[in-house]
């Protein structure tokens, strides 16, 4: 149905209904394409819940770490989402299965990171050390001999507004043991706040980590497979049979791309046409796969299809 | 061999003998490193002082050239003078906090102020160099968050260094500041880590600029070395020909290829970061930005001029 062959195509009417039909579960991404900040985008609930309602499985595949499954649970009640904890798929969640599942790690773990994290970490059976403020005292040496507690088998670098000096010189003392594993939640550069504005991101204090250490992190977020691989394996999902909405070229497209899942861009975030179109027409293998099958204004214009 | 010109792929020779006569002959200019050359932490190289000593008496000019931005000159003066080394002037030594200042007032010619990431030494430079400087002492007040913090007017560039006060805050104000492309962004040095004594490591700059370069979507123009500009702010004060300096460091991504990159001879000193399998290995590679990274000459340490400087 989304042939190869045409890419870039705006959605509406008849290919909107052609295209849910061609699929069984979606998968949201969340800033930008069903919320902005604490505010719903305008008709997004609806398209949701009537998708549910029209018997597809609605997924949300967020890098952003702060919150924990139920936090975003909560979130998505508040604004008249239906959802479930199960549906929803953040980096918190998702890193400490990673660091369970893939890194198999029992015991500690340095984290630079936030509550959420932390909760997630406890829940997976896996104890985080370095949560919340580390203001710094004495002399260089000093931080080069900070006590280490031998436990820690890894070190997870997530969005942390208490990031510090003395956090990232934990961080970098903890993999000067190459054994060591280095995860990090995701690359985003910004992060969006509460209230509309952004933040510098997780990308750039895990940036800071590996500069440091001089050792790159394996990366959970979109767009590694890995969040899809979660969704996937709890759920038994058929790539083929699934969307992926969301509002980046480089995070939410790209894994679409890569899982062989159908992508639609909605408007009301990041990314823009012109910016697909650019990649569309680039000879670079690497932006083909940040190309979308199609896009559209904003997730609300499929409502009409879904009502029909 | 001794004598020749520098200027990168050198042939990471281990001098003997009189070739240490030859190439001081050669060579009218010694520039050192300081962490790892001449000293490690609190503890002179064996040797160092009286090798600097007798280099001055030979009539050559020395000069120090540091990344280290974690110090005003002042504070290096004392440092000197603490260890053994007699005779070193101020205007002698040249820091990464040193040559940003002269950088922000000569070359830039900021009219304005410069928010500063970085540790007091940076401050102190700049200071004395007559920039403004918005400093960030941190602390943060409660109730106080990115979107009321207010930001002033009159910045003109971002200068980020080492700071062990760094925090989040700081980072999302220096990157408000450079989304305007007007704009400067300056980093004292691009070091991504410090080696303390017994092999131990803390953060460096280069890894607070990462930082800053990923949140802003911005390059920063890089002071220290392997980056020209150390050089050019030494050749401004002293005249100095490439052709007839040394450039005598311990890590080849910093001090040898600046020295490299200027034209320089470089010699690798083992009291440091870099080994001479590491050296090899470079030279050993196919890769053409690697042949910066090669020493012209290896030494044990500096103290191996002391023979030739006798005599």
């Amino acid at each position: 149905m989304a042939a190869s062959n045409f890419k870039c195509t705006q959605l509406s009417g008849a290919l909107t209904r052609q295209l849910l039909e061609s699929v069984d579960s979606v998968l949201f991404d969340c800033d930008g394409v069903i919320w902005r900040g604490d505010q719903a985008i305008p008709g997004a609930p609806e398209v949701i819940n009537t998708l549910k309602k029209r018997g597809k499985r609605v997924f949300f595949v967020t890098n952003n770490s702060t919150k924990t499954r139920k936090m975003y649970a909560d979130k998505l009640g508040k604004l008249g989402f239906n959802a479930t904890e199960e549906e929803v798929f953040g980096t918190a969640y998702c890193s400490a299965i990673y660091l369970k599942n893939v890194c198999k790690v029992e015991g500690k773990v340095y984290l630079i990171g936030s509550n959420a994290m932390r909760q997630e970490l406890e829940k997976m059976g896996i104890q985080p050390l370095g949560v919340g403020p580390d203001p710094i005292s004495g002399v260089p040496i000093d931080w080069a001999n900070v006590p280490l507690d031998h436990e820690v088998q890894a070190v997870l670098v997530g969005f942390d507004e208490h990031f510090s000096y003395m956090k990232l010189n934990r961080a970098l003392q903890y993999l000067c043991n190459p054994d060591c594993q280095f995860v990090g939640t995701n690359t985003d550069t910004r992060l969006p706040l509460e209230g509309g504005k952004s933040v510098p991101g997780t990308g750039c204090l895990l940036r800071a980590v590996e500069t440091a250490a001089q050792r790159q992190a394996q990366v959970v977020g979109k767009p590694s497979n890995f969040m899809f691989d979660c969704v996937a394996s709890q759920f038994g999902l058929n790539p083929e049979r699934c969307l992926m909405i969301g509002d980046r070229l480089d995070t939410d497209i790209m894994l679409g791309s890569n899982c062989g899942l159908k992508t639609l861009l909605t408007l009301t975030g990041v990314s823009t046409v012109a910016d697909a179109e650019a990649n569309r027409k680039s000879d670079c293998p690497h932006r083909q796969r940040m190309v979308p099958d199609y896009y559209i204004d904003s997730i609300a214009d499929i409502l009409p299809a879904l009502e029909a | 061999m001794a004598g020749a010109a520098g200027g990168g792929g050198g042939g990471c020779v281990t001098l003997r003998g009189s070739q240490f006569q030859d190439l001081l002959d050669a060579k009218h200019n010694v520039l050192f490193d300081c962490d790892g050359v001449i000293w490690n932490g609190e503890t002179a190289v064996t040797g160092a002082p009286e090798v600097v000593s007798l280099l001055k008496q030979r009539g050559k000019r020395v000069f120090f050239v540091t990344n280290n931005c974690t110090r005003p000159r002042e504070s290096y003066v004392q440092k000197f003078s603490r260890l053994g080394f007699t005779d070193v002037a101020e205007e002698e030594i040249f820091s990464s906090a040193y040559c940003s200042a002269a950088y922000l007032r000569d070359v830039a010619r900021v009219q304005g102020k410069v928010y500063v990431i970085g540790c007091s030494g940076v401050v102190r430079e700049l200071q004395d160099a007559g920039v403004h400087v918005v400093e960030d002492v941190g602390g943060d007040e409660p109730g106080t968050n990115i979107s009321n913090c207010p930001l002033d007017p009159d910045v003109k560039a971002v200068l980020v260094g080492y700071d062990e006060n760094f925090t989040f805050m700081k980072l999302a104000k220096a990157c408000c500041y450079l989304r305007n492309s007007e704009c400067l962004f300056l980093a004292t040095d691009p070091d991504p880590w410090h080696p303390l004594r017994g092999g131990r490591i803390t953060p460096g700059s280069g890894s607070l600029t990462a930082a800053l370069e990923t949140a802003s979507s911005r390059k920063a123009t890089v002071i220290g070395k392997p980056g020209r500009f150390m050089f050019e702010c030494i050749a401004s004060q002293f005249d100095l020909d490439p052709a007839r300096s040394l450039m005598v460091g311990d890590r080849l991504e910093t001090d040898i290829l600046f020295g490299s990159n200027c034209g320089l001879s470089t010699m690798l000193t083992l009291t440091g970061v870099s080994t001479m399998e590491e050296a090899q290995k470079y030279k050993d590679s196919e890769s053409p930005e690697h042949k910066g990274c090669v020493p012209d000459y290896v030494v044990e340490s500096i103290a191996d001029f002391l023979e030739a400087l006798e005599e």
